[in-house]
């Protein structure tokens, strides 16, 4: 028959590494009867000298973690900033980016409205889950492999880290997102016609003019993207500027969609929405975002420019709106 | 306002924190005698140190892993006994430890003496 201590002993020992495990059972077995017999010495029954023993050594788990010398955590403090930034970075930046083309390749192919929210809202949960449980799995496994701070790829952090906070000052990743995507813009406009879809999505008339007309536009938006940086001040101009590029995209987007010539007749032919008309609905979304999306954009350039021409400096992050 | 409860909560947090690493340099001084697990525990909590059983084994462990301690197992009585000593290592380190220990005292001590005998005070 097993015994209170037997059970206690036992069940300490399940998570120790084998070769310590008779080393350390000697030592408790000896340890816990030298308190019992002190407990007896001083009165106690020896039932309840054992309970009180075992009661004050505490949950058998945490021993044998303080045994086997392991965490109680699964991702430390050496290794929590990269997982964070790593994670963060998934989620935000590269989990939009499957969810987008996931989308773009159902709403192409033959699927209905409710079949492409359908398989948006699972890409977010399955691929978001896929994210979160592998790199957190890997983190937990580094913090075990006992990986330290100084293993990790980080530089230093350098004065040159810190955010200016001036008005009119482009950081490089915004720089950078201001490059990227006009020319995401053109790769898109260009591959529609041959890939994708068996017909093209977009009306290939309009590349007798519209279509090589708005990769010069987005070229010019890629430009004026350097240009700004190099200016390095918002200005009156810099409004004017940005807003001539916007209504210059936008307008005939616009155009062509309220006359009917910004989709391919061919590829329109070959969706089946059940119920709904996919020309009047897809006219609507292209004019709503084009409309919402060139004035979000020329309004705020426009206030950037006008707090930077008054001086006034851009608000801190999390602290009270500078007036 | 804050409960009398998370001042309690408060304070226990902060004592564990001061607490943290002084069990090291009291084991590593009183095993300059051998001495066997429960015989540490009896001594510490006797000298005044609130050190739990399942904290204390398996830091000796770990002090003999790291050449702090040494140990030898001692079948002469009726119960066999694992009796640690400290390492000639781990006594240097242990006067390290004891002198810093002496150092942040008259540290706090010096930032603790009344105002006047120190030339901060007429901030």
């Amino acid at each position: 028959m097993t015994t209170l201590i037997d059970r206690y002993v036992f069940t300490v020992l399940r998570r120790v590494p084998e070769q310590q495990r008779s080393d350390i059972e000697r030592e408790l077995r000896t340890s816990i009867d030298d308190a019992v017999d002190a407990r007896v010495g001083a009165g106690a029954a020896h039932d309840t000298a054992v309970e009180q023993t075992l009661t004050e050594l505490g949950d058998p788990d945490r021993l044998a973690d303080g045994y086997a010398d392991r965490p109680r955590y699964l991702i430390g403090p050496a290794v929590y900033p990269a997982w964070k930034r790593l994670i963060t970075m998934l989620l935000s930046v590269v989990l939009p980016i499957v969810v987008l083309l996931t989308v773009v390749v159902r709403a192409l192919g033959d699927a209905t409205f409710g079949e492409v929210v359908g398989s948006a809202v699972t890409t977010i949960l399955t691929v978001g889950a896929h994210m979160a449980f592998w790199s957190t799995l890997t983190f937990a496994l580094l913090e075990r492999g006992g990986v330290t701070r100084a293993g990790l790829p980080r530089r230093p952090w350098t004065l040159d880290d810190l955010p200016r906070y001036e008005p009119g000052f482009l950081t490089p990743a915004q720089l950078w997102s201001m490059i990227i995507w006009p020319v995401l813009l053109i790769a898109a406009l260009v591959l529609q016609q041959f890939t994708f879809t068996s017909e093209p999505v977009l009306d290939p008339a309009n590349w007798s003019f519209w279509w090589p007309y708005l990769i010069a536009v987005l070229i010019f938006e890629a430009l004026y993207a350097v240009w700004l940086s190099r200016r390095g001040a918002w200005s009156r101009t810099v409004t004017v500027v940005n807003a001539a590029l916007a209504v210059l995209s936008a307008g005939p987007i616009v155009w062509l969609a309220a006359t009917e010539r910004f989709f391919n007749p061919a590829w329109l032919a070959t969706l089946s929405w059940d119920g709904a008309d996919p020309l009047r609905w897809l006219t609507g979304i292209v004019i709503v975002i084009a409309v919402a999306g060139a004035l979000y954009d020329i309004a705020e350039v426009a206030v950037r420019a006008e707090r930077s021409r008054r001086g006034l400096p851009t608000a801190v992050p999390g602290s009270e709106p500078l007036v | 306002m804050v409960s009398d409860m998370t001042m309690d909560a408060t304070l226990t947090g902060h004592l564990q924190e001061l607490r943290r690493g002084t069990v090291v340099v009291a084991s590593l001084t009183v095993l300059r005698e051998p001495g066997y697990g429960y015989s540490l525990l009896e001594t510490l909590s006797a000298a005044g140190f609130e050190v739990e059983a399942n904290t204390l084994y398996p830091l000796l462990r770990r002090l003999e892993a790291q050449g702090l301690l040494t140990s030898e197992w001692n079948t002469d009585e009726a119960r066999p006994r694992k009796f640690y000593r400290t390492t000639e290592q781990g006594d240097a380190i242990a006067a390290a430890l004891r002198g810093e220990w002496a150092r942040l005292d008259r540290a706090i001590g010096d930032l603790d003496t009344p105002a006047g005998t120190e030339s901060g005070s007429d901030l």
